[in-house]
C-alpha cells in the first residue's frame, strides 16, 4: 500500500479547479473589433439530426453578407452593386451551432452577443431553439431575425426586436385546406377525410395542431391522427395505420431522411392517398428528387423557392450560383432562402436606418415595405410582433423530378394531377 | 385477421435484422462481459461502405456486404487492440464510457467526411421490389436481410458449438485464466471475437442501404434496439438473441398499429422490463 | 489524529468555497457572461454528477436512469410556473419528492437485477419515459413549456440580465449536495453503502438490509437530481423532454463522475471542472465551422481519459502527486512510498 498525502493532493485540485475556472477566461478572450465592421450572429443546427439543413441555412446568409460586403453588378438584389452598408461597413458573421438543442442555442446566443459583442442574430432553423434564442435578444434590446422556423407562436409573443420571414405553419395549413376546397370545387374531387402523419417534435406538432384546426373550419374530417418518432428504424405501423384508415387527402411535417423511409414504406405498403401535401420539410429538400427518383412524383408540398421557380424570381439565379459552390452543387430551397433573405433585409434596413441603433432599425424594419427579390413575391413587410406578412408560398406539386407550381391558380404553370398515380402504373 | 398477419409480418422481417444486429453485440457480451455502445454507429459506418461501393463502384448491396463485413471486421479488431484491450478486468463501466466516447467519434467523423445529408442507392436488385402472396405483401429487402440474418446466426451458432476454435472462445468466456493456462492465446481470441461481433452488423448495415437512407443519426436506435434484445435474450446466448430480436420486432409492429405508432418503443422497452422482471437474467439466461 | 486530518481537509475545502463564492466579484469573470455561464454549469454538473456519485459511486449501482429524476425536477418547477403562472417554489418541492417517490417504485424491481441488465433497465426506463412525456400534452408534450416574462428575483427564482443570481444559487446547490455527500462519508449509512457496493452477500452478513440501502441511497440521490433540474429550468427558461428527459443526459451524470472519479468526493467536480469547459469552449471555438469538429475532439478525449487512467482525474492528479512526492522524498534521502 503506497501512501498519499492528502494535503497535496487536495492542493492539486484546488489549483487545477482554479485554473479552469479562471485560466479560460484570459484564454478565450474576444478579438477587438476593428473599425467599420458589423458582426452579425447566427446560430443553426451544425450538427445532430437536421445538421443538413443547418448548414444549408448557414451557408445561406454567407452568400448573402458575400453579396452585401462585395460590388457585384451582376446581381439584380439590393445593395448588390455597392461595397458594404452605411459608407464602407462590412458585415463580419460569427457562427454558432445549437445542435439543435433548446439549452445550446440559447446559451449560444448568449456567448455570440455578450462575449463576441454581436450586434444582432440570425437562426435558428430549429422552432423549439428559436424561441429561448431571440428570447435572449429581446431583453437584451437585439435584432434577432428568423428565416425559417415555422412556429406560429414565435410571432405571437409581441416582441420588439424579432422578425420571422418564412410562412407559419398557420399559414400554410389554412392554405393546404383552400388547395382540397378548391380542388373540390373545380375537380369534384370529393375529398372529405384527411390523414395526418408528423413528427413528435415541436415543429411537427405545432403544424399537426394548426392543421387540425384548418381542417375543422373547412368542414373537413381528420380521420388519422398519426406522430411517429424521428430517427425510426421504420415507420410500418405508421403507414399500416394510414392505410387502414384510407384517408382522401394526407398532410404530412416530416423532415429529411424521415420523409424518403415515409415514401418508401408507402411504395411497399401499396398505399397512397388521392392527394398529399407537404408542410416545408423533407418535401421541398432538392435532394429528394435524386434520391427517390420516380417514387418522389406526384406528391405536393408548400414551397417557397425551388429552382423552377426561375421565371417568377429571375433575380435568383446570380445568387444561387454563389450558393452552390458553398453547398457542393445544392440549389436554394425554401428554408435556407429565408435566411439569406433574413440577412439582405437586415441590411437592407441598416443602410436606410442609416444607424447601427438597434431601436432605430427595428422602427425601419416595422415601417417599411422592403423589396426582396429573393421572397416569392418580391416584398417583405412586418407586422406587430415581427411576422412577415408578405410571405408567401405556392403549393407545388413533383412531377417528373420538377417542382411544378399549381395552387394559387394565378401563379400555377401546370395542372394538377389528381389523384396521384398509383404506384403500379408509374 | 388479414391486416394482424401483415402487421406481423412487416414485424418479424424487421425483428430479424434486429436479430442480426443484436447478434454481434451478444456474441463480445458473452466473451468479454463488455457492452459496445459503439455498436450502432458500426452499422452506420457498415451502411455507408455498402453506399459508396454502390454509388462509385455500381456494386449492389447485396454483394457488398462481403465488404461490408470485412471491414467492421476490421475496425472491430482495431477498437480491441486501441481501446478495448486497455480495459479489460477493469470495472465494466470502463468499456461502456470508451465506446461510448468512439460512439461520439465515429458519428461526428462520419458526419465530417460525408455531410449530414441523407444517402439513398436507388434501383438496386432488390430496392422497392415485393412479393405477393394473397393480399399478403412481402417486402424483398427486408425478406432477404431476414434470411441472411438467419444464415449468419446460424454460422456463428455453428462456428462457436462445433469448432475447436469456438470451444477456444467458450473455454474463454467461461475463465479466462484456465483458458490461458490451457495453452489459448486468450489476447488473440478477443481480437476475433470482437471482430466477428463487428462483422455481424457489418452485413446487417451492408444489406440495409437497398431499402434505408444513409446518414449519420441512423445507427443510434438500432443499436439501442440491440441492447435490450441481447439483455433479454439472455447473457451471450446467441438462440436468445435471436428470439429477442423477432420478439421486439413483432411487439413493435403490434403496439405500433393496434394501440398507436407513438407507443410502440414504449412497447418494446415495457417488455423488455417485463420479462427481466420475470426473469432476472433474460429469456435464456442462466 | 484522525479527528486533525478531517478538519484540515474541511478548512481546505471551506477556503475553496469561499473562493468559489468571491469569484462573481473578479472582473475577468463578471464582466463576461460567457465565463459565468461555464461558471455555473460547471456547478450545476458537478452538483448532478455528485448526486449520482451517492448512488453509482458510492453504493455501485451504476444507473443510467438519471435523467428521469432530473426531468421530474425540471417539469416540476416548469409546470409551476407556465401551467400554474406561479413561482417555482411549490413546484421544486413536489419535484423533488415525486422523484424520490419514483425512484423508489421503479428502483425497487430493478434491484433485483445484476450488472448490465440492471444498466439496460435503466436505459429503457429513460426512454419509457422520454416517450410518454412527448405525448402526455398535459406536461406540454412535445412542445414544451416556455417561461413567460415575470419579475426578476428570488421569488421567482429568475434573473435575466445578469447571471450573478444564477451564480449563487448554483454555489448553494453546489454545497448541499456536496455537504450532503461529505456527511455521508463519515456516517453510518455511508459505510453501510460502500459495504454494499463491495459485496451485498458479505454486507448482508453483517446485517445490512441491502435493498434498503440501496433504496434509500437511490431515493436521496433522485431528490437531488430533481433539484439540479429545477435549477436547469430555471437557467434555461423552457423544459422539454430531449433537453432534459434523454439518454444523453442520462450519459453525462455518469460521464462526469466516472471522468473525475466514482466514488470520492471531489470527483464530481473535477469531472465538471474538466469536461464542461472543454465542451464549451471547444463548441465555441469549432462549432461554428459545422464539421462536428468539437464533438470529434470530446469523443477522442473520453476514450484517451478512460483507457489511460480508469479511476479518473483523481486517479491522474495521485499519480502526478506521487511522482512529485518521490522527487521530494528522493532530495531528502528518505522513502515516502515505503511508510505504511
Amino acid at each position: 500500500m503506497t501512501h498519499r498525502s492528502p494535503r497535496l493532493n487536495r492542493w492539486i485540485v484546488f489549483v487545477a479547479v482554479l485554473l479552469m475556472l479562471v485560466g479560460f477566461g484570459s484564454g478565450a478572450g474576444s478579438v477587438m473589433a476593428a473599425e467599420k465592421i458589423i458582426k452579425i450572429g447566427t446560430i443553426f443546427p451544425l450538427t445532430g439530426p437536421v445538421a443538413t439543413a443547418g448548414q444549408r441555412c448557414q451557408a445561406a446568409v454567407q452568400t448573402a453578407v458575400e453579396i452585401i460586403n462585395n460590388k457585384h453588378p451582376e446581381i439584380k438584389v439590393p445593395l448588390a452593386k455597392q461595397e458594404g452598408i452605411l459608407n464602407g461597413y462590412k458585415i463580419v458573421l460569427v457562427h454558432a451551432d445549437s445542435q439543435g438543442k433548446p439549452d445550446v442555442g440559447k446559451s449560444e446566443a448568449e456567448r455570440l452577443l455578450n462575449q463576441e459583442g454581436v450586434w444582432a442574430l440570425i437562426g435558428s432553423y430549429n422552432s423549439s431553439v428559436s424561441k429561448p434564442a431571440s428570447f435572449v435578444a429581446e431583453r437584451m434590446k437585439r435584432i434577432f431575425m428568423c428565416g425559417a422556423s415555422s412556429s406560429a407562436a414565435l410571432t405571437q409573443r409581441d416582441m420588439n426586436y424579432f422578425f420571422r420571414l418564412a410562412p407559419t405553419d398557420k399559414t400554410e395549413s389554412i392554405e393546404f385546406v383552400d388547395v382540397l376546397k378548391w380542388m373540390n370545387k373545380t375537380k369534384k374531387a370529393n375529398v372529405k377525410t384527411i390523414g395526418i402523419i408528423y413528427e413528435n417534435s415541436e415543429f411537427g406538432k405545432h403544424a399537426a395542431e394548426e392543421a387540425k384546426m384548418a381542417a375543422a373550419a373547412g368542414g373537413f374530417k381528420v380521420v388519422a391522427d398519426v406522430p411517429f418518432s424521428p430517427g425510426a428504424t421504420n415507420l410500418n405501423s405508421e403507414v399500416q395505420t394510414l392505410k387502414k384508415s384510407n384517408p382522401d387527402a394526407l398532410f404530412g411535417a416530416v423532415l429529411g431522411a424521415d420523409y424518403s423511409l415515409l415514401v418508401r414504406t408507402m411504395k411497399q405498403m401499396a398505399w397512397l392517398p388521392n392527394i398529399a401535401i407537404n408542410y416545408c420539410s423533407g418535401y421541398q429538400d432538392p435532394v429528394i428528387t435524386k434520391q427517390l427518383a420516380g417514387d418522389a412524383d406526384f406528391f405536393m408540398g408548400s414551397t417557397a423557392y425551388s429552382p423552377q421557380f426561375a421565371s417568377l424570381m429571375p433575380a435568383v439565379a446570380a445568387v444561387e450560383k454563389i450558393f452552390k459552390s458553398k453547398t457542393g452543387g445544392v440549389p436554394f430551397d425554401g428554408d435556407s432562402i429565408q435566411e439569406a433573405v433574413a440577412m439582405l433585409v437586415l441590411a437592407q434596413a441598416i443602410e436606410k436606418a442609416g444607424s447601427l441603433d438597434p431601436d432605430k432599425v427595428a422602427k425601419t424594419l416595422y415601417a417599411n415595405t422592403w423589396d426582396s427579390p429573393l421572397s416569392l413575391g418580391g416584398k417583405v413587410a412586418f407586422v406587430k410582433g415581427g411576422q412577415n406578412i408578405k410571405a408567401q408560398s405556392i403549393v407545388t406539386q413533383l412531377q417528373g423530378g420538377q417542382y411544378k407550381r399549381i395552387y394559387p391558380e394565378e401563379m400555377a404553370d401546370t395542372k394538377i394531377i389528381f389523384p396521384m398515380k398509383p404506384w403500379g402504373k408509374r | 385477421m388479414e391486416t394482424f398477419v401483415q402487421v406481423l409480418l412487416d414485424g418479424m422481417l424487421n425483428g430479424m435484422v434486429y436479430a442480426l444486429v443484436a447478434a454481434g453485440l451478444c456474441i463480445i457480451w458473452g466473451v468479454m462481459d463488455v457492452i459496445n455502445f459503439a455498436h450502432g454507429e458500426y452499422l452506420m459506418v457498415a451502411m455507408y461502405v455498402s453506399y459508396w461501393l454502390g454509388f462509385l463502384l455500381n456494386v449492389d448491396p447485396l454483394l457488398s456486404v462481403i465488404a461490408a463485413g470485412i471491414f467492421i471486421f476490421i475496425l472491430g479488431a482495431m477498437t480491441y487492440q486501441l481501446i478495448i484491450r486497455y480495459t479489460i478486468g477493469k470495472p465494466g463501466l470502463v468499456a461502456l464510457l470508451a465506446t461510448f466516447g468512439l460512439a461520439i467519434f465515429l458519428k461526428n467523423a462520419c458526419m465530417n467526411r460525408f455531410s449530414p445529408n441523407f444517402l439513398i442507392l436507388t434501383d438496386t436488385w432488390l430496392s422497392d421490389k415485393t412479393l405477393h402472396m394473397g393480399n399478403l405483401i412481402f417486402p424483398v429487402p427486408q425478406l432477404v436481410a431476414g434470411l441472411l440474418s438467419l444464415v449468419v446466426v446460424g454460422m456463428i451458432y455453428a462456428l462457436i458449438n462445433t469448432t475447436r476454435f469456438g470451444w477456444a472462445i467458450q473455454a474463454t468466456a467461461m475463465d479466462r485464466d484456465a483458458a490461458e493456462l490451457m495453452g489459448i492465446n486468450t489476447d488473440r481470441i478477443y481480437l476475433v471475437v470482437f471482430g466477428i461481433g463487428g462483422a455481424c452488423v457489418g452485413i446487417a448495415g451492408g444489406i440495409m442501404p437497398s431499402y434505408l437512407a444513409v446518414h449519420p443519426e441512423v445507427g443510434s436506435m438500432f443499436g439501442l434496439i440491440a441492447f435490450v434484445c441481447v439483455a433479454m435474450g439472455g447473457f451471450g446466448s446467441i438462440p436468445g438473441a435471436f428470439i429477442a430480436g423477432i420478439l421486439v420486432g413483432s411487439v413493435e409492429a403490434l403496439a405500433g398499429f393496434y394501440i398507436a405508432p407513438v407507443f410502440k418503443y414504449i412497447a418494446v422497452f415495457g417488455l423488455y422490463l417485463t420479462v427481466v422482471f420475470l426473469r432476472p437474467k433474460g429469456i435464456f439466461g442462466w | 489524529m484522525q479527528r486533525k486530518a478531517l478538519n484540515k481537509k474541511d478548512a481546505l475545502w471551506l477556503g475553496f468555497v469561499v473562493l468559489l463564492a468571491l469569484l462573481p466579484l473578479a472582473p475577468v469573470v463578471a464582466a463576461n457572461s460567457f465565463h459565468m455561464h461555464v461558471a455555473i454549469l460547471i456547478l450545476l454538473f458537478a452538483s448532478m454528477a455528485q448526486a449520482w456519485n451517492i448512488i453509482g459511486g458510492y453504493c455501485g449501482q451504476v444507473s443510467f436512469g438519471h435523467s428521469v429524476f432530473f426531468g421530474i425536477g425540471a417539469y416540476g418547477a416548469g409546470m409551476a410556473v407556465v401551467t400554474y403562472g406561479g413561482t417555482p417554489w411549490p413546484g421544486i418541492l413536489i419535484g423533488v419528492m415525486l422523484a424520490a417517490a419514483i425512484a423508489v417504485v421503479i428502483s425497487y424491481p430493478c434491484f433485483k437485477l445484476s450488472g448490465h441488465y440492471f444498466a439496460i433497465a435503466t436505459f429503457a426506463i429513460v426512454e419509457i419515459f422520454h416517450r410518454t412525456f412527448l405525448v402526455w400534452d398535459w406536461v406540454g408534450g412535445a412542445l414544451g413549456l416556455d417561461y413567460p416574462l415575470v419579475k426578476e428575483g428570488l421569488k421567482n427564482l429568475m434573473w435575466y440580465d445578469t447571471k450573478t443570481g444564477y451564480y449563487y444559487c448554483a454555489l448553494i446547490l453546489f454545497l448541499l449536495i456536496f455537504g450532503v455527500v461529505r456527511w455521508l462519508e463519515g456516517h453510518r449509512f455511508g459505510y453501510y453503502m460502500r459495504a454494499v457496493r463491495e459485496g451485498q452477500e458479505t454486507a448482508e452478513s453483517l446485517g445490512v438490509n441491502s435493498t434498503a440501502v440501496k433504496l434509500a441511497a437511490m431515493a436521496l440521490s433522485a431528490a437531488l437530481t430533481a433539484l439540479c433540474g429545477a435549477f436547469f429550468v430555471q437557467y434555461n427558461l423552457r423544459v422539454d423532454t430531449p433537453m432534459v428527459m434523454s439518454l444523453d443526459m442520462s450519459m453525462k451524470f455518469v460521464l462526469i463522475t466516472v471522468l473525475g472519479g466514482s466514488g470520492t468526493l471531489v470527483g464530481p467536480l473535477l469531472g465538471a471542472a474538466v469536461l464542461i469547459p472543454l465542451q464549451e469552449y471547444s463548441r465555441a471555438l469549432w462549432g461554428g465551422l459545422g464539421g462536428g469538429v468539437d464533438l470529434i475532439i470530446f469523443g477522442l478525449l473520453i476514450i484517451l481519459i478512460v483507457v489511460k487512467q480508469p479511476a479518473g482525474m483523481i486517479g491522474i492528479i495521485r499519480d502526478i502527486g506521487k511522482r512529485v512526492l518521490k522527487q521530494k522524498s528522493a532530495a531528502k534521502g528518505d522513502s515516502a512510498d515505503g511508510t505504511p
